[in-house]
């Protein structure tokens, strides 16, 4: 044991030396989840893109095309760019014509035209142009969905005089005026109210659905990863469960259908995304950390270490033994110092599994450390070994589930990433910080993880020996 | 000390080591001379237990040398053809590794790393990282770290290669004074010169098998000369060098010929084909043979090829 410490010794000394090292390992992707927590709006309450530069020109004399204007400026993803620029600081309305350069300039990526006859007497629906330049089709996906979030939200009245100017086309003005002072007279009459306000309510257009629709800023639309900022009002859910306001706060389309959510799994956890994340992007870089230490075996034979080890009191297995604990040292060190940052920046629940998340991140690194030895005795040389090494961990990250869901991909992908060591080393990370698993519960996956661990483990040392590794 | 009996060990179809017996005495230099991949560096792995044998049998000190029998090991130092040392690491932190794997600690390990340091003028760059040392300072290091736990055998696989004149002569000057501390070492190397200078006896390895084994006077005595003569490879000395290939041999090496002749030649004859040639007496120079001419004697090549 006294020489297994001493090597393990060795190596911690000779990594802790290394700066390159102990940044890969720690430093990027620590910075890599922060980063990542922006993108997937971890690290805000209202979280989304912001200041997307829009480009509005208004040819409507319509109040309502006026408040769509408003609505857009209102939106803080957007930034409206309503005039265009001249020399000496002056500027003037900004035209349709002006658009297409601007785009084709990248001055930016998207505008609204609302046109003079925003609101068709022909048609029933609103009439706007929308010019774009997809170049990153997220983000064009981002801001169509934005825009209809607005329009749908924000000039309901427009839909209501697109539907009384193509009813006043259809029926003819008597008509017409007969129908609406009906319907005034019978709401007048079932719910009380002035019929002549009703009926000219009814012929602007706005139908109430404006009072139904206005506040509806659903943070949902705004998300990425489609995950609510706010808890889901489930019953089950604590302060969830407070019941939700449907006149202020819920969209025109939640009033035509009643959702009841109820989520069994996860309630109490304070930021499901970010243990997800955390949990991908810690095995990814233990991977790679590892499998770096692979190339290792190759400089240490090239450069005579091995034999001079071995000409030492040291045996092949002993050898052998303290890389295993290294590994597995350097992986729960590096693991829970990932999952520590994610505490802080996103409040995950590390302390209350801390044992079970230890056990998990044990096993975890022991069948990444499996995989690093793996690396060396099927590589021919270190530079092979790199090669193989990065190749072989981002196919395992991508179809183990460390980037996004395996539900993302094909089902044939998805049955390959349950041979990996990233699906079960994120299984674990999730059965333990998101279902809150005992110990008892989690056995399946630590046996797993410990079957790849010695599956893998014997094929190494069975070729490491073969190809005379250490001779 | 080290005694080896009907040795051979192969890989695949090549046989590196071919029924070699030896037996090097404590307190000797032995130097084992031959060209790359003459089998010195299969029988430095055999003889520090990295590999096994496959026919014969090793000892040290009467012990069996064995990869499985870690113990049998604690009375050796090797130090590899390469620098294996942990460029990351400190001198210090190095020799630390090293001396805790042969069991030293504290203040023995301390005052041995401080020992050893000062001998090969170390001690202040022992907190340096040994990547920032120069070639010859990690191949000084490189030799103390063989032997912080004062073994009885010390196994230097050519330890000099591409290191500068001075290094190399503090290397030569404190394995001659180890030696003579009673040091038992075994020097493998392909110059014939590093053998010469430090080595009692020398054993002449080629294709596995031990050609020649002896002083440098006994391996001298098994040429056919006792003198050869050499001078610069010119337009007008190649002729000669044409005349007196019946005659003995001629090594042409970085610009000179040298005439090694047949025992039955009478140098008087050389001079006067010279002078039939009018080439002056000067150009000339008899020298005592070197192990080169040995080696080039046994196996018809020279030691570089």
């Amino acid at each position: 044991m006294h020489v297994i410490l001493t090597l393990v010794r060795k190596d911690i000394a000779n990594f802790l030396r290394n700066r390159a090292a102990v940044s890969l390992t720690f430093l990027v992707p620590i910075a890599l989840i922060y980063i990542f927590g922006w993108v997937f709006g971890l690290n805000q309450t209202d979280s989304g893109p912001s200041g997307i530069p829009l480009g509005v020109v208004n040819a409507s004399t319509n109040p309502g095309a006026a408040k769509l204007v408003d609505a857009l400026r209102a939106e803080s993803a957007f930034k409206v760019i309503t005039t265009y620029d001249l020399p000496h600081h002056a500027t003037r309305p900004l035209t349709e014509a002006d658009l297409r350069p601007a785009i084709r300039d990248n001055q930016f990526r998207f505008a609204v035209v609302i046109p003079e006859d925003v609101v068709q007497r022909d048609a029933i629906g609103l009439h706007l142009k929308i010019l774009s330049d997809p170049r990153n089709e997220i983000e064009s996906q981002t801001v169509s969905g934005l825009l209809q979030k607005v329009i749908f939200s924000n000039v309901p009245e427009l839909l209501g005089q697109s539907l009384q100017a193509r009813a006043q086309a259809f029926l003819g003005n008597t008509r017409f005026t007969q129908f609406n002072r009906s319907l005034a007279e019978t709401i007048a009459h079932n719910f009380g109210g002035d019929p002549a306000e009703i009926q000219r309510t009814i012929e602007s257009g706005s139908l109430g659905l404006d009072q139904a629709t206005k506040p509806a800023a659903d943070p949902s639309l705004r998300r990425l990863d489609n995950t609510p900022a706010a808890p889901a009002p489930t019953p089950a859910a604590g302060t969830a469960a407070t019941p939700a306001k449907p006149e202020t706060k819920s969209d025109y389309f939640s009033k035509l259908v009643k959702i009841d959510q109820e989520q069994v799994v996860g309630k109490d956890v304070k930021s499901p995304m970010a243990t997800r994340l955390v949990g991908g992007w810690a095995i990814m870089f233990l991977l790679f950390a590892i499998s770096g230490s692979s190339a290792a075996y190759f400089d240490e034979k090239n450069t005579g270490l091995f034999q001079r080890l071995l000409s030492a009191p040291v045996t092949r297995a002993q050898l052998l033994w303290s890389r295993f604990f290294y590994g597995i040292l350097l992986g729960l060190v590096q693991l829970i110092t990932l999952f520590l940052a994610g505490r802080l920046m996103y409040g995950i629940d590390v302390f209350g599994h801390f044992g079970n998340l230890l056990v998990v991140c044990a096993a975890a690194a022991a069948a990444c450390t499996s995989f690093g030895m793996f690396i060396a005795a099927v590589s021919p040389n270190a530079q092979a070994a790199n090669g193989l090494s990065t190749f072989l961990v981002m196919v395992m990250s991508a179809t183990g589930g460390a980037w996004f869901p395996l539900s993302l991909m094909p089902e044939f992908m998805q049955r390959i990433g349950k041979f990996t060591v990233v699906y079960w080393s994120m299984e674990g990370f999730a059965a333990v910080l998101w279902a809150g698993r005992t110990f008892t519960e989690l056995l399946p996956i630590l046996g797993v993880l410990a079957g790849i661990t010695t599956v893998v483990m014997a094929i190494s040392i069975w070729q490491l020996n073969r190809k005379r590794m250490f001779e | 000390m080290l005694s080896l009996r009907s040795v051979t060990k192969r890989y695949g179809a090549l046989t590196a080591l071919d029924d070699v017996s030896l037996d090097i005495a404590p307190g000797e230099c032995f130097g084992l001379l031959g060209p790359n991949g003459a089998g010195k560096s299969t029988l430095m792995s055999l003889a520090s237990g990295l590999r096994s044998p496959d026919a014969g049998t090793l000892t040290i000190a009467g012990a069996p040398v064995s990869p499985a029998d870690p113990s049998s090991r604690t009375a050796l130092g090797l130090v590899p053809q390469s620098i294996a040392l942990y460029e990351e690491l400190s001198a210090e932190q190095n020799l630390r590794v090293f001396g805790e794997l042969y069991g030293l600690h504290g203040a023995k390990l301390r005052a041995r790393i401080d020992e050893d340091l000062e001998a090969v003028q170390l001690a202040d760059r022992r907190h340096d990282q040994v990547k920032h040392f120069s070639g010859g300072m990690q191949r000084r290091l490189n030799l103390i770290a063989a032997l912080l736990h004062r073994p009885r055998l010390l196994l230097c696989d050519e330890p000099t290669v591409g290191v500068d004149p001075q290094s190399r002569n503090a290397i030569f000057d404190y394995l001659e004074r180890l030696n003579r501390g009673g040091l038992t070492i075994i020097y493998s190397t392909h110059y014939m010169e590093e053998a010469t200078r430090l080595c009692s006896r020398i054993a002449i390895i080629d294709h596995g098998r031990i050609l020649a084994l002896g002083t440098l006077d006994e391996l001298l005595t098994r040429l056919p000369f006792e003198e050869e003569i050499g001078f610069p490879a010119t337009p007008a000395t190649d002729a000669l060098a044409a005349q007196l290939g019946g005659d003995g041999t001629i090594v042409t090496q970085e610009g000179r010929h040298r005439f090694q002749p047949r025992a039955d030649f009478r140098l008087s004859a050389f001079y006067a084909r010279a002078e039939a040639l009018g080439l002056p007496p000067r150009l000339f120079t008899a020298a005592r043979p070197t192990l080169e001419a040995v080696f080039l004697h046994l196996t018809g090549r020279t030691l570089r090829e």
